[in-house]
């Protein structure tokens, strides 16, 4: 009889925890996401991470993701490099990143700390809920999944080629003028 | 040429196993090239369907990365434009379907371990999704086979090659060997050729052979009729003759008897000789001596000769024409085509009958008058055939011994050379006429006749050198001469001739010319040129050397010489010595 109360305790319980679990929050599939970026770019060959080296990953400002992006990095493997994750306040000494999640305090403080990385071969991504101002990929929200825009002439600007495979997944695209 | 023949179809005699054998290895090859090519196209399919499931599975690696199953859906549709590929389903790491589409009833299992072994009609390909060289997900693609009408449409063109030329080779085949045949039958004929020209060979000489027997000894069978009619006929000349000489051996015959008797001897030996010169006229020796006769005159002189010679079966009766009937022939000739016509009507009447010979004066276009004279007879008569043939030299119906077949061809012969014809028409079982047309003749007669030979006038008479090899002969010539009443002096050679001319004088010499030693003419020659006014009269039955270099102006009595004529030719030999000197 007990158990039987026991074992409904616990399928309730599971009940609750299980959309918990099974519906990863916002951030989550954003730290998630990050990581992977770096399989579909291509940087320049004099900063390209070498075969043994890691590939570089910084969040810039306002750390939003916590532990989470450090166990998407962790999980993730880049043609055989592992991905370093790196924290920092601003924009010095971002010219050692491969990818940055730049976030200022406010939007006018993420479009300085973007304008001072200017010229810096280094995927910039940023989130719509921090502002409008935006990076390379530019995270948001459409019909409940998380989305990015890919601002390719940016992009191309700074020596980087992105993959037409992630450009097809872009909600939508900024082609350089030509 | 014939081993060649040989040759060719021995090298084709197992042709059509040959035939079989190829066709079967095109056929074979055929199908093997088919196999081949399905399994080479199988391979080729089953390599595309795999290509197509890498080509996007590279397309829904960002799609499956990101977790965007719309991406990855998108990514699926553009497949939909290739017809043949039935389901697609793109699974993630845990083989959850995220994405597909499936065609005719055929979907993707949701999860990747439903996946059904598949028919034999579809080709499936699994191939996993990897990024960065690490596998995020499976993309599964199931594709159709190509449908089996359209492979068997790819191939019947392939199959149809293959059958035609099965078929040409076939027909090669066939036409080889039509041919070998007609080449083997062209052996055989060839071959019955080559055996028909050595038997036609053999034939020819066979023939050719036997040609020359039959002429040997159509020869030797016309010599034999030549001799049993020439004995024939001298046969009934020598009846003629041995029965009157017998009748004049009776004593106490009477003058007039004595007399016809006489006569018939002199008239047959005549013919007889008239015989030998028939002989010798056929061989072409002796030339026609033509004079002015009254041919009612000789037949009635000869019907009696013909009564005896006919026989008592058969009567003789006569129609002559009262008008003058001359013509200008050889008497003896003459005589000597009556004689053979009438044998021959006696021949045709073997029962008896008449024979009927008449004259008749006919105009006979531009040759002007002819004497016809024509012989009828009641006897059997002769058929189309026979008359054509009747003048025809050794042709004769009788048996061997009886004619010469040379009785008509005389007539013939004389006729036509005497400027006349010879007609002949018959009727078989009535009787046969053969008319004899001869040149009417205006001249005078001439009046010699037999009974000339009885009235001998005064001769001239002298010492005559008689060269005469024949003891017969020789006797005889003298015993005429004497009773000519000239001095003989008879020699038997020509050399004891010389001698005697040497020694005695003589007015005439009559010599032999065929004698053993020196010839009749060489002691001419001789003599012409002791004694040149000596006058030589020659005689010779028959002499190939008179034939061919002449007498050399002399006189030449043929034998039988009649008495008349040696007792003339002396007398002129006699007369121009006297007239010379």
């Amino acid at each position: 009889m007990t158990a039987r109360v026991i074992l409904l305790l616990l399928l309730l319980l599971l009940g609750v925890a299980a959309p918990a679990v099974a519906q990863p929050t916002e951030d989550a599939v954003k730290a998630a996401f990050i990581p992977k970026f770096a399989r579909y770019v291509q940087w320049p060959a004099q900063v390209h991470p070498g075969p043994r080296e890691p590939v570089q990953l910084c969040v810039i400002g306002e750390d939003q993701f916590g532990n989470l992006i450090d166990r998407a990095a962790a999980s993730e493997q880049v043609d055989g490099r592992t991905v370093a994750v790196r924290r920092l306040a601003d924009a010095a000494g971002s010219e050692a990143c491969h990818l940055a999640f730049v976030r200022g305090g406010n939007a006018q403080e993420t479009r300085q700390m973007l304008f001072a990385m200017r010229g810096q071969p280094v995927l910039t991504i940023t989130d719509s809920r921090a502002g409008a101002t935006r990076g390379m990929i530019h995270f948001t929200v459409a019909g409940g999944r998380v989305r990015f825009f890919i601002d390719q002439a940016e992009a191309q600007a700074h020596g980087l080629s992105i993959s037409s495979r992630l450009l097809a997944l872009a909600l939508g695209v900024r082609q350089r003028r030509t | 040429m014939r081993r060649r023949l040989t040759t060719i179809p021995g090298g084709l005699s197992n042709a059509p196993g040959a035939i079989v054998a190829v066709v079967t290895l095109l056929l074979l090859s055929g199908i093997g090239i088919i196999i081949q090519n399905e399994a080479a196209y199988r391979d080729f399919q089953v390599q595309e369907t795999r290509v197509q499931a890498e080509i996007l599975a590279a397309n829904v690696t960002a799609a499956l990365d990101f977790g965007d199953a719309q991406a990855a859906q998108e990514a699926v549709d553009a497949i939909r434009v290739n017809r043949q590929v039935r389901a697609v389903g793109i699974y993630d790491l845990g083989g959850a379907l995220v994405a597909g589409y499936g065609r005719d009833g055929t979907d993707p299992p949701r999860q990747l371990t439903q996946l059904q072994p598949s028919r034999q009609a579809v080709l499936t390909a699994r191939v996993p999704v990897q990024s960065s060289g690490e596998r995020i997900g499976s993309v599964l693609l199931v594709s159709d086979a190509e449908p089996v009408s359209r492979r068997l449409n790819r191939y019947m063109v392939m199959g149809l090659l293959v059958v035609m030329a099965a078929l040409v080779i076939i027909v090669l085949g066939i036409g080889q060997n039509a041919l070998r045949r007609a080449n083997r039958k062209l052996e055989e004929r060839a071959n019955t050729l080559v055996a028909t020209n050595a038997e036609l060979k053999v034939q020819i000489t066979e023939r050719t052979r036997a040609e020359d027997q039959l002429r040997q000894s159509q020869k030797l069978q016309a010599l034999g009729q030549l001799t049993g009619g020439i004995a024939h006929d001298f046969n009934n000349l020598l009846t003629v003759i041995q029965g009157s000489a017998d009748m004049l051996r009776r004593p106490g015959l009477d003058e007039a008897k004595r007399i016809r008797f006489a006569d018939a001897v002199v008239q047959a030996s005549s013919r007889a000789a008239a015989l030998t010169g028939q002989l010798l006229a056929f061989a072409r020796r002796q030339p026609l001596q033509p004079e002015v006769i009254d041919v009612n005159a000789l037949i009635q002189g000869m019907t009696d000769l013909l009564d005896r010679t006919l026989g008592e079966r058969i009567a003789i009766a006569t129609d002559l024409t009262a008008g003058r009937c001359a013509v200008e022939a050889d008497r003896a000739q003459l005589e000597s085509a009556l004689l053979n016509i009438a044998v021959n009507a006696r021949d045709a009447m073997p029962d008896g009958g008449t024979l009927t010979i008449g004259t008749a004066l006919r105009e006979e276009g531009a040759d002007g008058n002819m004497v016809a004279i024509f012989v009828t007879d009641s006897g059997f008569g002769m058929d189309a055939e026979t008359l054509g043939r009747a003048i025809e030299p050794f042709f004769t119906t009788k048996s061997m011994g009886k004619g010469t077949g040379l009785g008509l061809s005389q007539v013939y012969g004389f006729a036509t050379q005497s400027g006349g014809d010879v007609r002949i028409s018959s009727t078989p079982g009535v009787g046969t006429t053969v008319t004899l047309l001869l040149p009417f003749s205006g001249d005078a007669l001439d009046h010699r006749d037999e009974a000339r030979v009885g009235r001998l006038q005064p001769r001239r008479t002298g010492r005559i050198l008689l060269a005469e090899d024949n003891e017969e002969v020789g006797e005889f010539a003298q015993t005429l001469l004497s009773e000519l009443g000239h001095e003989v002096r008879w020699a038997r050679t020509g050399e004891e001739a010389l001698e005697l001319a040497a020694r005695e004088p003589f007015d005439a010499v009559f010599s032999d010319v065929v004698m053993p030693g020196m010839s009749g003419l060489e002691l001419a020659e001789v003599l012409a040129a002791q004694q040149p006014q000596l006058p030589v009269i020659l005689t010779t039955g028959y002499s190939d050397e008179i034939a061919e270099t002449g007498t050399g102006g002399r006189p030449v009595i043929l034998k039988p010489y009649r008495l008349e004529t040696l007792s003339s030719a002396l007398d002129q030999a006699l007369r121009d010595r006297q007239e010379r000197s």
